[in-house]
């Protein structure tokens, strides 16, 4: 026979089975009695199993729910972590999109002088072709060589000048490029600066008509991170383009830099546009939140901004919006940038 | 491993039981909800009968330590007190010692529930400091 935990119970039963059936109980209402009794015990027993069984099933599917729970939890968490994994590397694309759209704009500008170059080099080394069949054949009169004198003057002028700007835009440039793809901490001086960004961010702003203004505190040197600072711009530029101002309409890019105290540049960069909805104001630096999901916002050129500004110079960044009046973005961070930038 | 060896390694479900013979000591601690209540007491609970019944002016010690438990394993403790009972009702010194959470009321009113259902066994019911 196998064990149960009622054995006592099953024993006492037995035994009083044993005795309703063996003992003399003097009267049948004693008997009768006793009898209902033992059948009331029955009964109860059998309850107690079922209320045991009921008690064990309850309790296994309370902790069959607790490790589903813990699972599910678990599972979230990886869930989260996925996610975070993903804004990192979206954060990381918009970086690599804004370097795209760098080299995108350097192309694009560099590409006028060139081709200019190009023309006026193919039009005197045609002019100098033909003057030569002249003179080889004794044709070349006084006044052919005056209007390749002419010409001759006009080209070269214009091959020098679209050159030596090429050689400017590449100079510029190339700085940037460097910052850009470095985090390297160098001294620098703002406003020129603030000059080449602006230059290499320009041919966007031209094309669509916009203005732009620097203002900067003469020999104002930044101990820090230029290529932070270059991110910041670019995305801020490419913010106006794109939210502050409605197509079709020209705008204003203020960009006032000077030494607000000893140790402490402040940047103040403005758009006179559309300006950004109070209920907006405090979530624009979130990463995701943009008013254009779907029209080409990600959301992340803020967020970007606030790391950077924040993280990496150490500084703080607030905005001051009417809707209507324009932006200003107001950002302050050391002038000597402390020892040790927060990784980004 | 001989047939009286009653002691049992903790699992997840199942409770560590330590039982010393030539002590007389016996101790049940951490979880009891084993998925089959009746195969994992049953041959505790039948061998430490035949131990008791065995036992003469002998002084036994049990400690039960258990921060949960379930329907069944109530009933085998039940099982187990009244067993130490009759142990004691035949002359032997029968001590339990019944440690509980100090903050856990549930294990507490067990333990003095348990205390009322016996009648020769001195049964202690301890409030433990909290671990966590
Ligand atoms: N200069 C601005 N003028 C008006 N709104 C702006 C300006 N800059 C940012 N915003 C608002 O802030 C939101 C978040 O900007 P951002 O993080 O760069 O994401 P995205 O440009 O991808 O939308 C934009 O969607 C826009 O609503
Ligand atoms: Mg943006």
């Amino acid at each position: 026979m196998t064990f149960t935990l009622f054995d006592n119970e099953e024993r006492m039963a037995g035994r009083a089975e044993a005795a309703l059936r063996d003992l003399d109980f003097g009267s049948d209402e004693a008997r009768a009695a006793y009898s209902e009794l033992l059948d009331a015990y029955r009964k109860s027993l059998r309850e107690q199993r079922r209320m045991m069984r009921l008690g064990d099933r309850l309790q296994e599917q309370l902790s069959t729910v607790n490790q589903e729970l813990v699972r599910r939890r678990a599972e979230a968490e990886r869930a989260l972590q996925q996610l975070r994994d993903a804004q990192d590397s979206l954060i990381q694309a918009e970086k690599l999109a804004s370097l795209g759209g760098l080299v995108a704009g350097i192309a694009h500008e560099i590409n006028t002088p060139i081709g200019i170059t190009v023309t006026a080099a193919s039009i005197l080394a045609d002019q100098v072709a033909g003057l030569r069949r002249q003179f080889q054949a004794g044709t070349l009169a006084r006044s052919d060589f005056e209007e390749f004198m002419t010409t001759a003057d006009e080209a070269s002028r214009l091959v020098l000048s679209n050159a030596n700007r090429a050689v400017m835009l590449i100079q510029s440039f190339k700085q940037v490029a460097v910052d850009q793809t470095t985090a390297d901490r160098r001294v620098f001086e703002l406003k020129p600066y603030l000059s080449e960004v602006l230059t290499s961010l320009s041919p966007r702003l031209r094309r669509a008509g916009h203005r732009v203004v620097v203002e900067c505190d003469e020999g104002l040197e930044v101990d820090g991170y230029p290529g932070a600072l270059f991110q910041v711009l670019t995305n801020l530029v490419m913010n106006a383009l794109q939210h502050a101002f409605e197509a079709g309409k020209t705008g204003t890019i203020r960009i006032r830099a000077r030494l607000f105290d000893a140790d402490t540049v402040e940047l103040r960069f403005t758009d006179d546009g559309n300006g950004i909805a109070a209920a907006d104001q405090g979530r624009i630096f979130d990463p995701f939140f943009t008013t254009k999901r779907g029209a080409g916002g990600s959301g992340l050129g803020l967020h970007i901004v606030f790391n950077l500004i924040v993280g990496t110079l150490n500084g703080s960044i607030a905005v001051q919006s009417q809707p209507g009046e324009g932006t200003t973005f107001i950002i302050g961070f050391p002038r000597v940038a402390p020892a040790r930038p927060v990784a980004v | 491993m001989n047939i009286h060896d009653i002691s049992r390694a903790p699992t997840d479900r199942s409770p560590e039981i330590q039982f010393d013979p030539d002590a007389c000591s016996l101790s049940i601690s951490g979880a009891s909800f084993p998925e089959d209540g009746a195969a994992f007491y049953g041959p505790v609970l039948s061998t430490l009968d035949e131990i008791l019944k065995a036992l003469d002016q002998r002084c036994v010690t049990v400690r039960i330590a258990l921060n949960y438990f379930n329907s069944s394993s109530a009933k085998a403790l039940m099982n187990l007190f009244l067993m130490l009972d009759d142990a004691a009702q035949a002359g032997n010194q029968v001590i339990v010692n019944w440690f509980h959470a100090a903050d856990d009321d549930t294990m507490k009113e067990f333990g003095e529930e348990f205390a009322e259902d016996v009648r020769f066994v001195r049964f202690n019911v301890i409030p433990t400091a909290v671990t966590s």
